[in-house]
């Protein structure tokens, strides 16, 4: 960047230096305080001192709102980017990332997130502390699960998945309430249910555990050696919400399709006590609770359906 | 946060001339042109059109891919029912685009493809302005 470019135009809201071949952005981008979108796409862009030391204390770190770096060549991302608390918009689209890193929640502000276009392979859970995040793109990477937490993002409305490496999908992915739009194309999300051959039966002490959980069973730490006293503590309640089950060390991953009216059969994983604990979903539920839990799960069901981009 | 359809002129009924814009990674669904010309013409920007062809009468399979290309700036395509199915689609993570379409006769409903079934659903298009006015929805 050239040098004196704050004092020449220190009221500077707007820079795009896209396409410049800059490799590097300096100290003179620390005394522009009206600065609130820099475009600096196509660069290149990566390597140390693509940002400016002292970025944090600088008036930018709270007046900058948009930030585009795609297309230029950062393999992590910088850490001294996190330190714009002011940012609402970011995109690293097609850049050389591995990975997204947990302290992205400290962009409370931000309301659009594009990452597409890099090797992302998994998601922090982190990345779920963003109130705001109403936009969030990961297309085209190499995403192989989604984690359950990621219904935690209350705003979000648009969510794109599209050609990436997801054989299924979490269940809580149904409580996203003001989703309008989910792009699941170009997925190997699997059509027909395997079974999970490395499912451990439950030990004795298992079983033995789960009964005095699930039927009251009275002990003081008297009654029990310590070791076994903690283990009665860290009794994980069964996620499905019909069961009144517990376990401890062993629990069946189970995929269960939701069909969208023939017009998608999605994949749900469902994490359960047994393979006999009965599932919302599961066409042997017989008591009416059942029922309206399997109604409400049908209204997210066909909630999705509507969101679903082909 | 999707493309969006933009109309430019109804021609009297006897077409739509509409404008489409595509953002970062935007693409269509794979559809069909309820038996009525599609000409369309890259403005800004690059798309990828792919082709596929119709799936049997079930539709139990994955749908065959006939070719692919993208198109370039300037770059005109046309398709009908009888060439078969396309998939329109921003493969940039960094530039957006613009394409010009005409479709003769105009036509509101279509059917989208699941790529992995077959299976086809009818739509109704909307517009997300008409000569320049945002339409309410």
């Amino acid at each position: 960047l050239p040098t004196g470019l704050s004092q020449w135009f220190p009221a500077l809201e707007v820079l795009d230096v896209s396409g410049t071949g800059l490799t590097e952005m300096g100290a003179e981008l620390l005394s522009l305080p009206c600065l609130h979108t820099l475009l600096a796409k196509n660069n290149r862009l990566g390597g140390p001192g693509s940002l400016p030391k002292g970025l944090g204390e600088a008036p930018l770190a709270r007046s900058l709102r948009v930030l585009n770096l795609s297309g230029n060549r950062f393999a992590d991302v910088p850490p001294m980017l996190l330190l714009l608390r002011g940012l609402r918009s970011l995109s690293l689209g097609g850049n050389r990332l591995h990975s997204i890193p947990p302290d992205i929640q400290e962009l409370r502000s931000l309301e659009f997130l594009y990452l597409g276009g890099n090797f992302i392979t998994s998601i922090p859970p982190e990345l779920a502390k963003l109130p705001s995040l109403k936009y969030l793109v990961l297309c085209d990477n190499k995403i192989q699960s989604i984690p359950p937490q990621l219904a935690q993002l209350h705003s979000l409305r648009s969510l794109s998945l599209h050609n990436n490496l997801l054989t299924y999908l979490p269940r809580e992915i149904l409580n996203l309430v003001h989703l309008e739009e989910l792009s699941l194309r170009g997925n190997p999300l699997v059509v027909r249910f395997v079974r999970d051959l490395t499912y451990n039966p439950p030990s004795l002490q298992e079983l033995a555990g789960r009964t005095v959980k699930t039927r009251n069973v009275p002990y003081a730490p008297s009654d029990l050696p310590d070791t076994l006293v903690r283990y009665l503590s860290l009794a994980s309640n069964c996620p499905n919400p019909k069961c009144g089950g517990v376990y401890f060390d062993s629990c069946v991953r189970q995929i269960k399709f939701v069909d969208f009216c023939g017009k998608y059969r999605l994949p749900l994983m469902h994490y359960l006590c047994s393979p006999e604990c009965s599932s919302p979903f599961s066409s042997a539920s017989q008591s009416s609770t059942s029922q309206s839990e399997s109604d409400s799960e049908d209204e997210a069901a066909h909630r999705m359906q509507k969101v679903l981009l082909g | 946060f999707r493309y969006t359809r933009n109309l430019v002129d109804n021609g009297n009924g006897k077409f739509n001339l509409m404008i489409l814009c595509w953002g970062e990674g935007h693409g269509s669904s794979i559809h069909d042109h309820t038996d009525s010309h599609c000409f369309m013409k890259i403005l800004q920007g690059n798309l990828k059109e792919t082709l596929f062809e119709w799936p049997e009468k079930k539709g139990n399979g994955e749908m065959t891919k006939k070719s692919e290309r993208v198109l370039r700036e300037n770059q005109c395509a046309y398709i009908n029912d009888s060439i078969g199915l396309h998939r329109v689609e921003n493969i940039s993570h960094t530039e957006t685009a613009v394409s010009l379409h005409l479709y003769s006769p105009p036509f509101d409903t279509c059917n989208t493809f699941d790529q992995r079934t077959g299976h086809k659903h009818k739509v109704t298009m909307t517009f997300y302005s008409k000569y320049g006015e945002r339409t309410v929805c």
